[in-house]
């Protein structure tokens, strides 16, 4: 085996025992939440004792711990997340269309924003002590350290209800009702409720993306590589595409980690615009102790971080030669 | 080594040295015209924080305002009687927003004191150590990172009653990874420096060469990252609060803006909305701007200006 696939394996390795340490720990901390969503039921005296018992069995709560931790390890690992408690749907039916409707926000919004602040970045930190650097600067450590929620909030006032052009709040009209994704994504109506919430995603992640990208040319820009291109007779702009290049990496593995993550959802901004995402669907289930939802939306979530850091891991050590790929694991 | 076995001149001295470090710091801050709005803005939300309560002219959640007819004022603009205006159900916006940074200070101080401390020695330990302590710190932090932070937070917050130091272990607890990682890495490159080996070689323990030779050449990241522990702390504290998973018994400007918005008023009631939406991004801001300014000191190749 080369260095490059020992270290792949062993980080594949790691991933994976990752992954059932994660799950293990949901598991035990929804087991230690006091209540059960059959208290509610039983303490409004719909059921008797039979049927509770009844229940119990049904979703295999009457067995030992060991036995309800083995078959919920067998059946999450398979993707099997059973039925939600209080919706009587599959878990998976619920989740879903959530998932789709925050990626259908969020990813574009990321790419959008590591595109434009990237190259902004770039060329900000080309033009080192310009006023357009300290302006950005100063905007975007705002905008990153803000909790997005009051960022959403401050939008929401003025373009919702001062200015009137976009709804403050769901994804399609009341009115409308439609059929499958194809008719849900690709209509004015989305348009007019999507544009906001996912100006306030672009803004809030730009930050980070700016901030490398102006870091990385920065460092660059004194280095011999760039010498030797002045000599040669390159035009500014084509020395900046050359240093904005050789700076990319970092920007590449944090992409990669901020994707993972994207399956979380922006909690925070899909409740202050009502958008029906993961994040939010998260949240009402954990209000309503909807066991089976959480822990899938849960165990969904952190599956796709533990994935996105095993790429960014392996980009890092592909494209980046001088990380070793032989002893310790991360760098 | 506790100054006071010391005779009393070299005690002055040390005062002294301390004094100078921090007139040093000060003028350093002033240097930066950003980093220095910033110390202002950090001083009075500290002010705020420790005397807020105090200073509040009514009890925030008991007394409501009334007019001179006796009946509710709801909803009112800034009058006389309510500098700031009043609450859906008339209550003092400006006691709520005095007495409401309190909770949010307590969490973001010390949530990110936990976190700098925490992270610091994780990475300390890790970075010197190496080997199998490295191998299962790291994987540790690696499963902090996979474990997605606000929905655990809202997890083990339904399962106990959340109070303000619950909510400022839950989150040190959870971002201790970020500084941990960074100093372990700084710590990978001090620890192959000859001042480092000439230690070892001339007897000093492990940990000796650890604390007095390792740890003070990374403890300015130390701080940094403290200070960005700071900023993420009252953000998540005010995003927990705002989706209600807050201290029930405090009033705090996550809280405030909660029911600004639960209520539906954010439409209306611009004079409920701004003081605590306006304070918790002005002091975020301020703590990273103060944070970056270090930055620059500690990784001179990105100052602003030459």
């Amino acid at each position: 085996m080369s260095n490059f696939q020992r270290f792949l394996a062993k980080r594949l390795a790691i991933s994976i025992l990752l992954t059932l340490v994660a799950v293990s720990v949901i598991f035990v901390v929804l087991r230690l939440l006091p209540g059960s969503p059959f208290e509610a039921l039983v303490t409004a005296g719909n059921l008797n004792q039979e049927q509770i018992t009844e229940i119990r069995s049904l979703y295999g709560l009457d067995k030992s711990i060991w036995a309800q931790y083995i078959s919920y390890m067998s059946s999450i690992l398979t993707f099997q997340f059973g039925y939600s408690i209080l919706r009587s749907q599959p878990v998976w039916s619920v989740l879903e269309p959530r998932l789709v409707n925050t990626l259908i926000l969020l990813v574009p919004a990321l790419v959008t924003t590591a595109v434009l602040s990237s190259s902004l970045g770039m060329y900000v930190g080309w033009n080192r002590g310009s006023f357009l650097e300290k302006f950005s600067i100063i905007s975007t450590t705002f905008l990153r350290s803000t909790p997005v929620f009051i960022t959403g909030i401050i939008f929401i006032i003025i373009f919702a209800y001062n200015l009137d052009i976009v709804p403050a709040f769901g994804m399609r009209s009341v009115a409308a009702s439609p059929e499958g994704y194809l008719d849900t994504f690709v209509s004015l109506d989305f348009l007019h409720h999507y544009i906001l919430p996912f100006t306030v995603a672009v803004v809030y992640y730009s930050g980070d993306f700016l901030l490398l990208a102006r870091n990385g040319v920065v460092e660059k820009r004194g280095s011999e590589f760039l010498k030797l291109h002045r000599a040669k007779g390159l035009s500014e702009m084509q020395q900046l595409a050359r240093a904005g290049r050789n700076s990319m990496l970092p920007i590449l593995t944090y992409f990669a980690l901020r994707l993972g993550m994207i399956f979380q959802g922006l909690i925070l901004l899909e409740v202050v615009f009502g958008w029906p995402g993961i994040g939010r669907e998260l949240v009402l289930a954990i209000q309503q102790q909807d066991y089976p939802l959480v822990q899938a939306a849960v165990f969904i979530m952190a599956l796709a971080v533990i994935i996105a850091n095993l790429a960014a891991d392996v980009l890092y050590a592909y494209f980046d030669p001088t990380v070793s790929t032989g002893g310790g694991g991360s760098a | 080594m506790s100054a006071e076995t010391k005779p009393k001149g070299e005690l002055y001295k040390r005062v002294d040295t301390i004094s100078k470090l921090i007139r040093n710091q000060f003028a350093f801050l002033r240097q930066d015209r950003l980093a220095f709005a910033g110390m202002i803005v950090v001083a009075g939300f500290a002010f705020l924080g420790v005397f807020g309560p105090f200073l509040a002219p009514h009890d925030p959640i008991e007394y409501t305002v009334r007019n001179n007819a006796g009946s509710l004022l709801r909803l009112s603009p800034p009058t006389g009687a309510a500098l700031f205006g009043t609450t859906a159900y008339g209550k003092d916006i400006l006691s709520q927003f005095l007495a409401g940074a309190r909770p949010t200070f307590i969490v973001g101080l010390f949530g990110g004191l936990g976190t700098g401390a925490i992270g610091f020695l994780v990475g300390l330990v890790s970075g010197y150590y190496g080997g199998w302590v490295d191998e299962i710190l790291m994987r540790l932090t690696d499963l902090t990172f996979s474990l997605p932070f606000m929905p655990m937070a809202l997890l083990l917050l339904t399962f106990v009653t959340p109070s303000v130091w619950l909510m400022t272990a839950i989150i040190a607890g959870f971002l201790w990874k970020m500084p941990a990682r960074v100093v372990r890495s700084e710590v990978l490159s001090v620890r192959e420096r000859t001042f480092v080996k000439s230690a070892r070689a001339s007897g000093a323990s492990n940990l000796r060469t650890m604390l007095y030779h390792v740890a003070p050449n990374v403890l300015p990241i130390g701080f940094l990252y403290t200070a960005y522990g700071i900023a993420w702390a009252i953000a998540a504290q005010a995003s927990l609060a705002f989706l209600g998973f807050g201290d029930p018994t405090m009033t705090s400007w996550g809280r405030m803006l909660r029911q600004v918005f639960e209520s539906g008023n954010i439409r209306i009631a611009w004079w409920w909305v701004f003081p605590p939406a306006i304070a918790i991004a002005a002091v975020t801001t301020s703590v990273f701007l103060i944070g970056r300014a270090y930055e620059e000191v500690i990784n001179p190749e990105i100052q602003v200006d030459q």
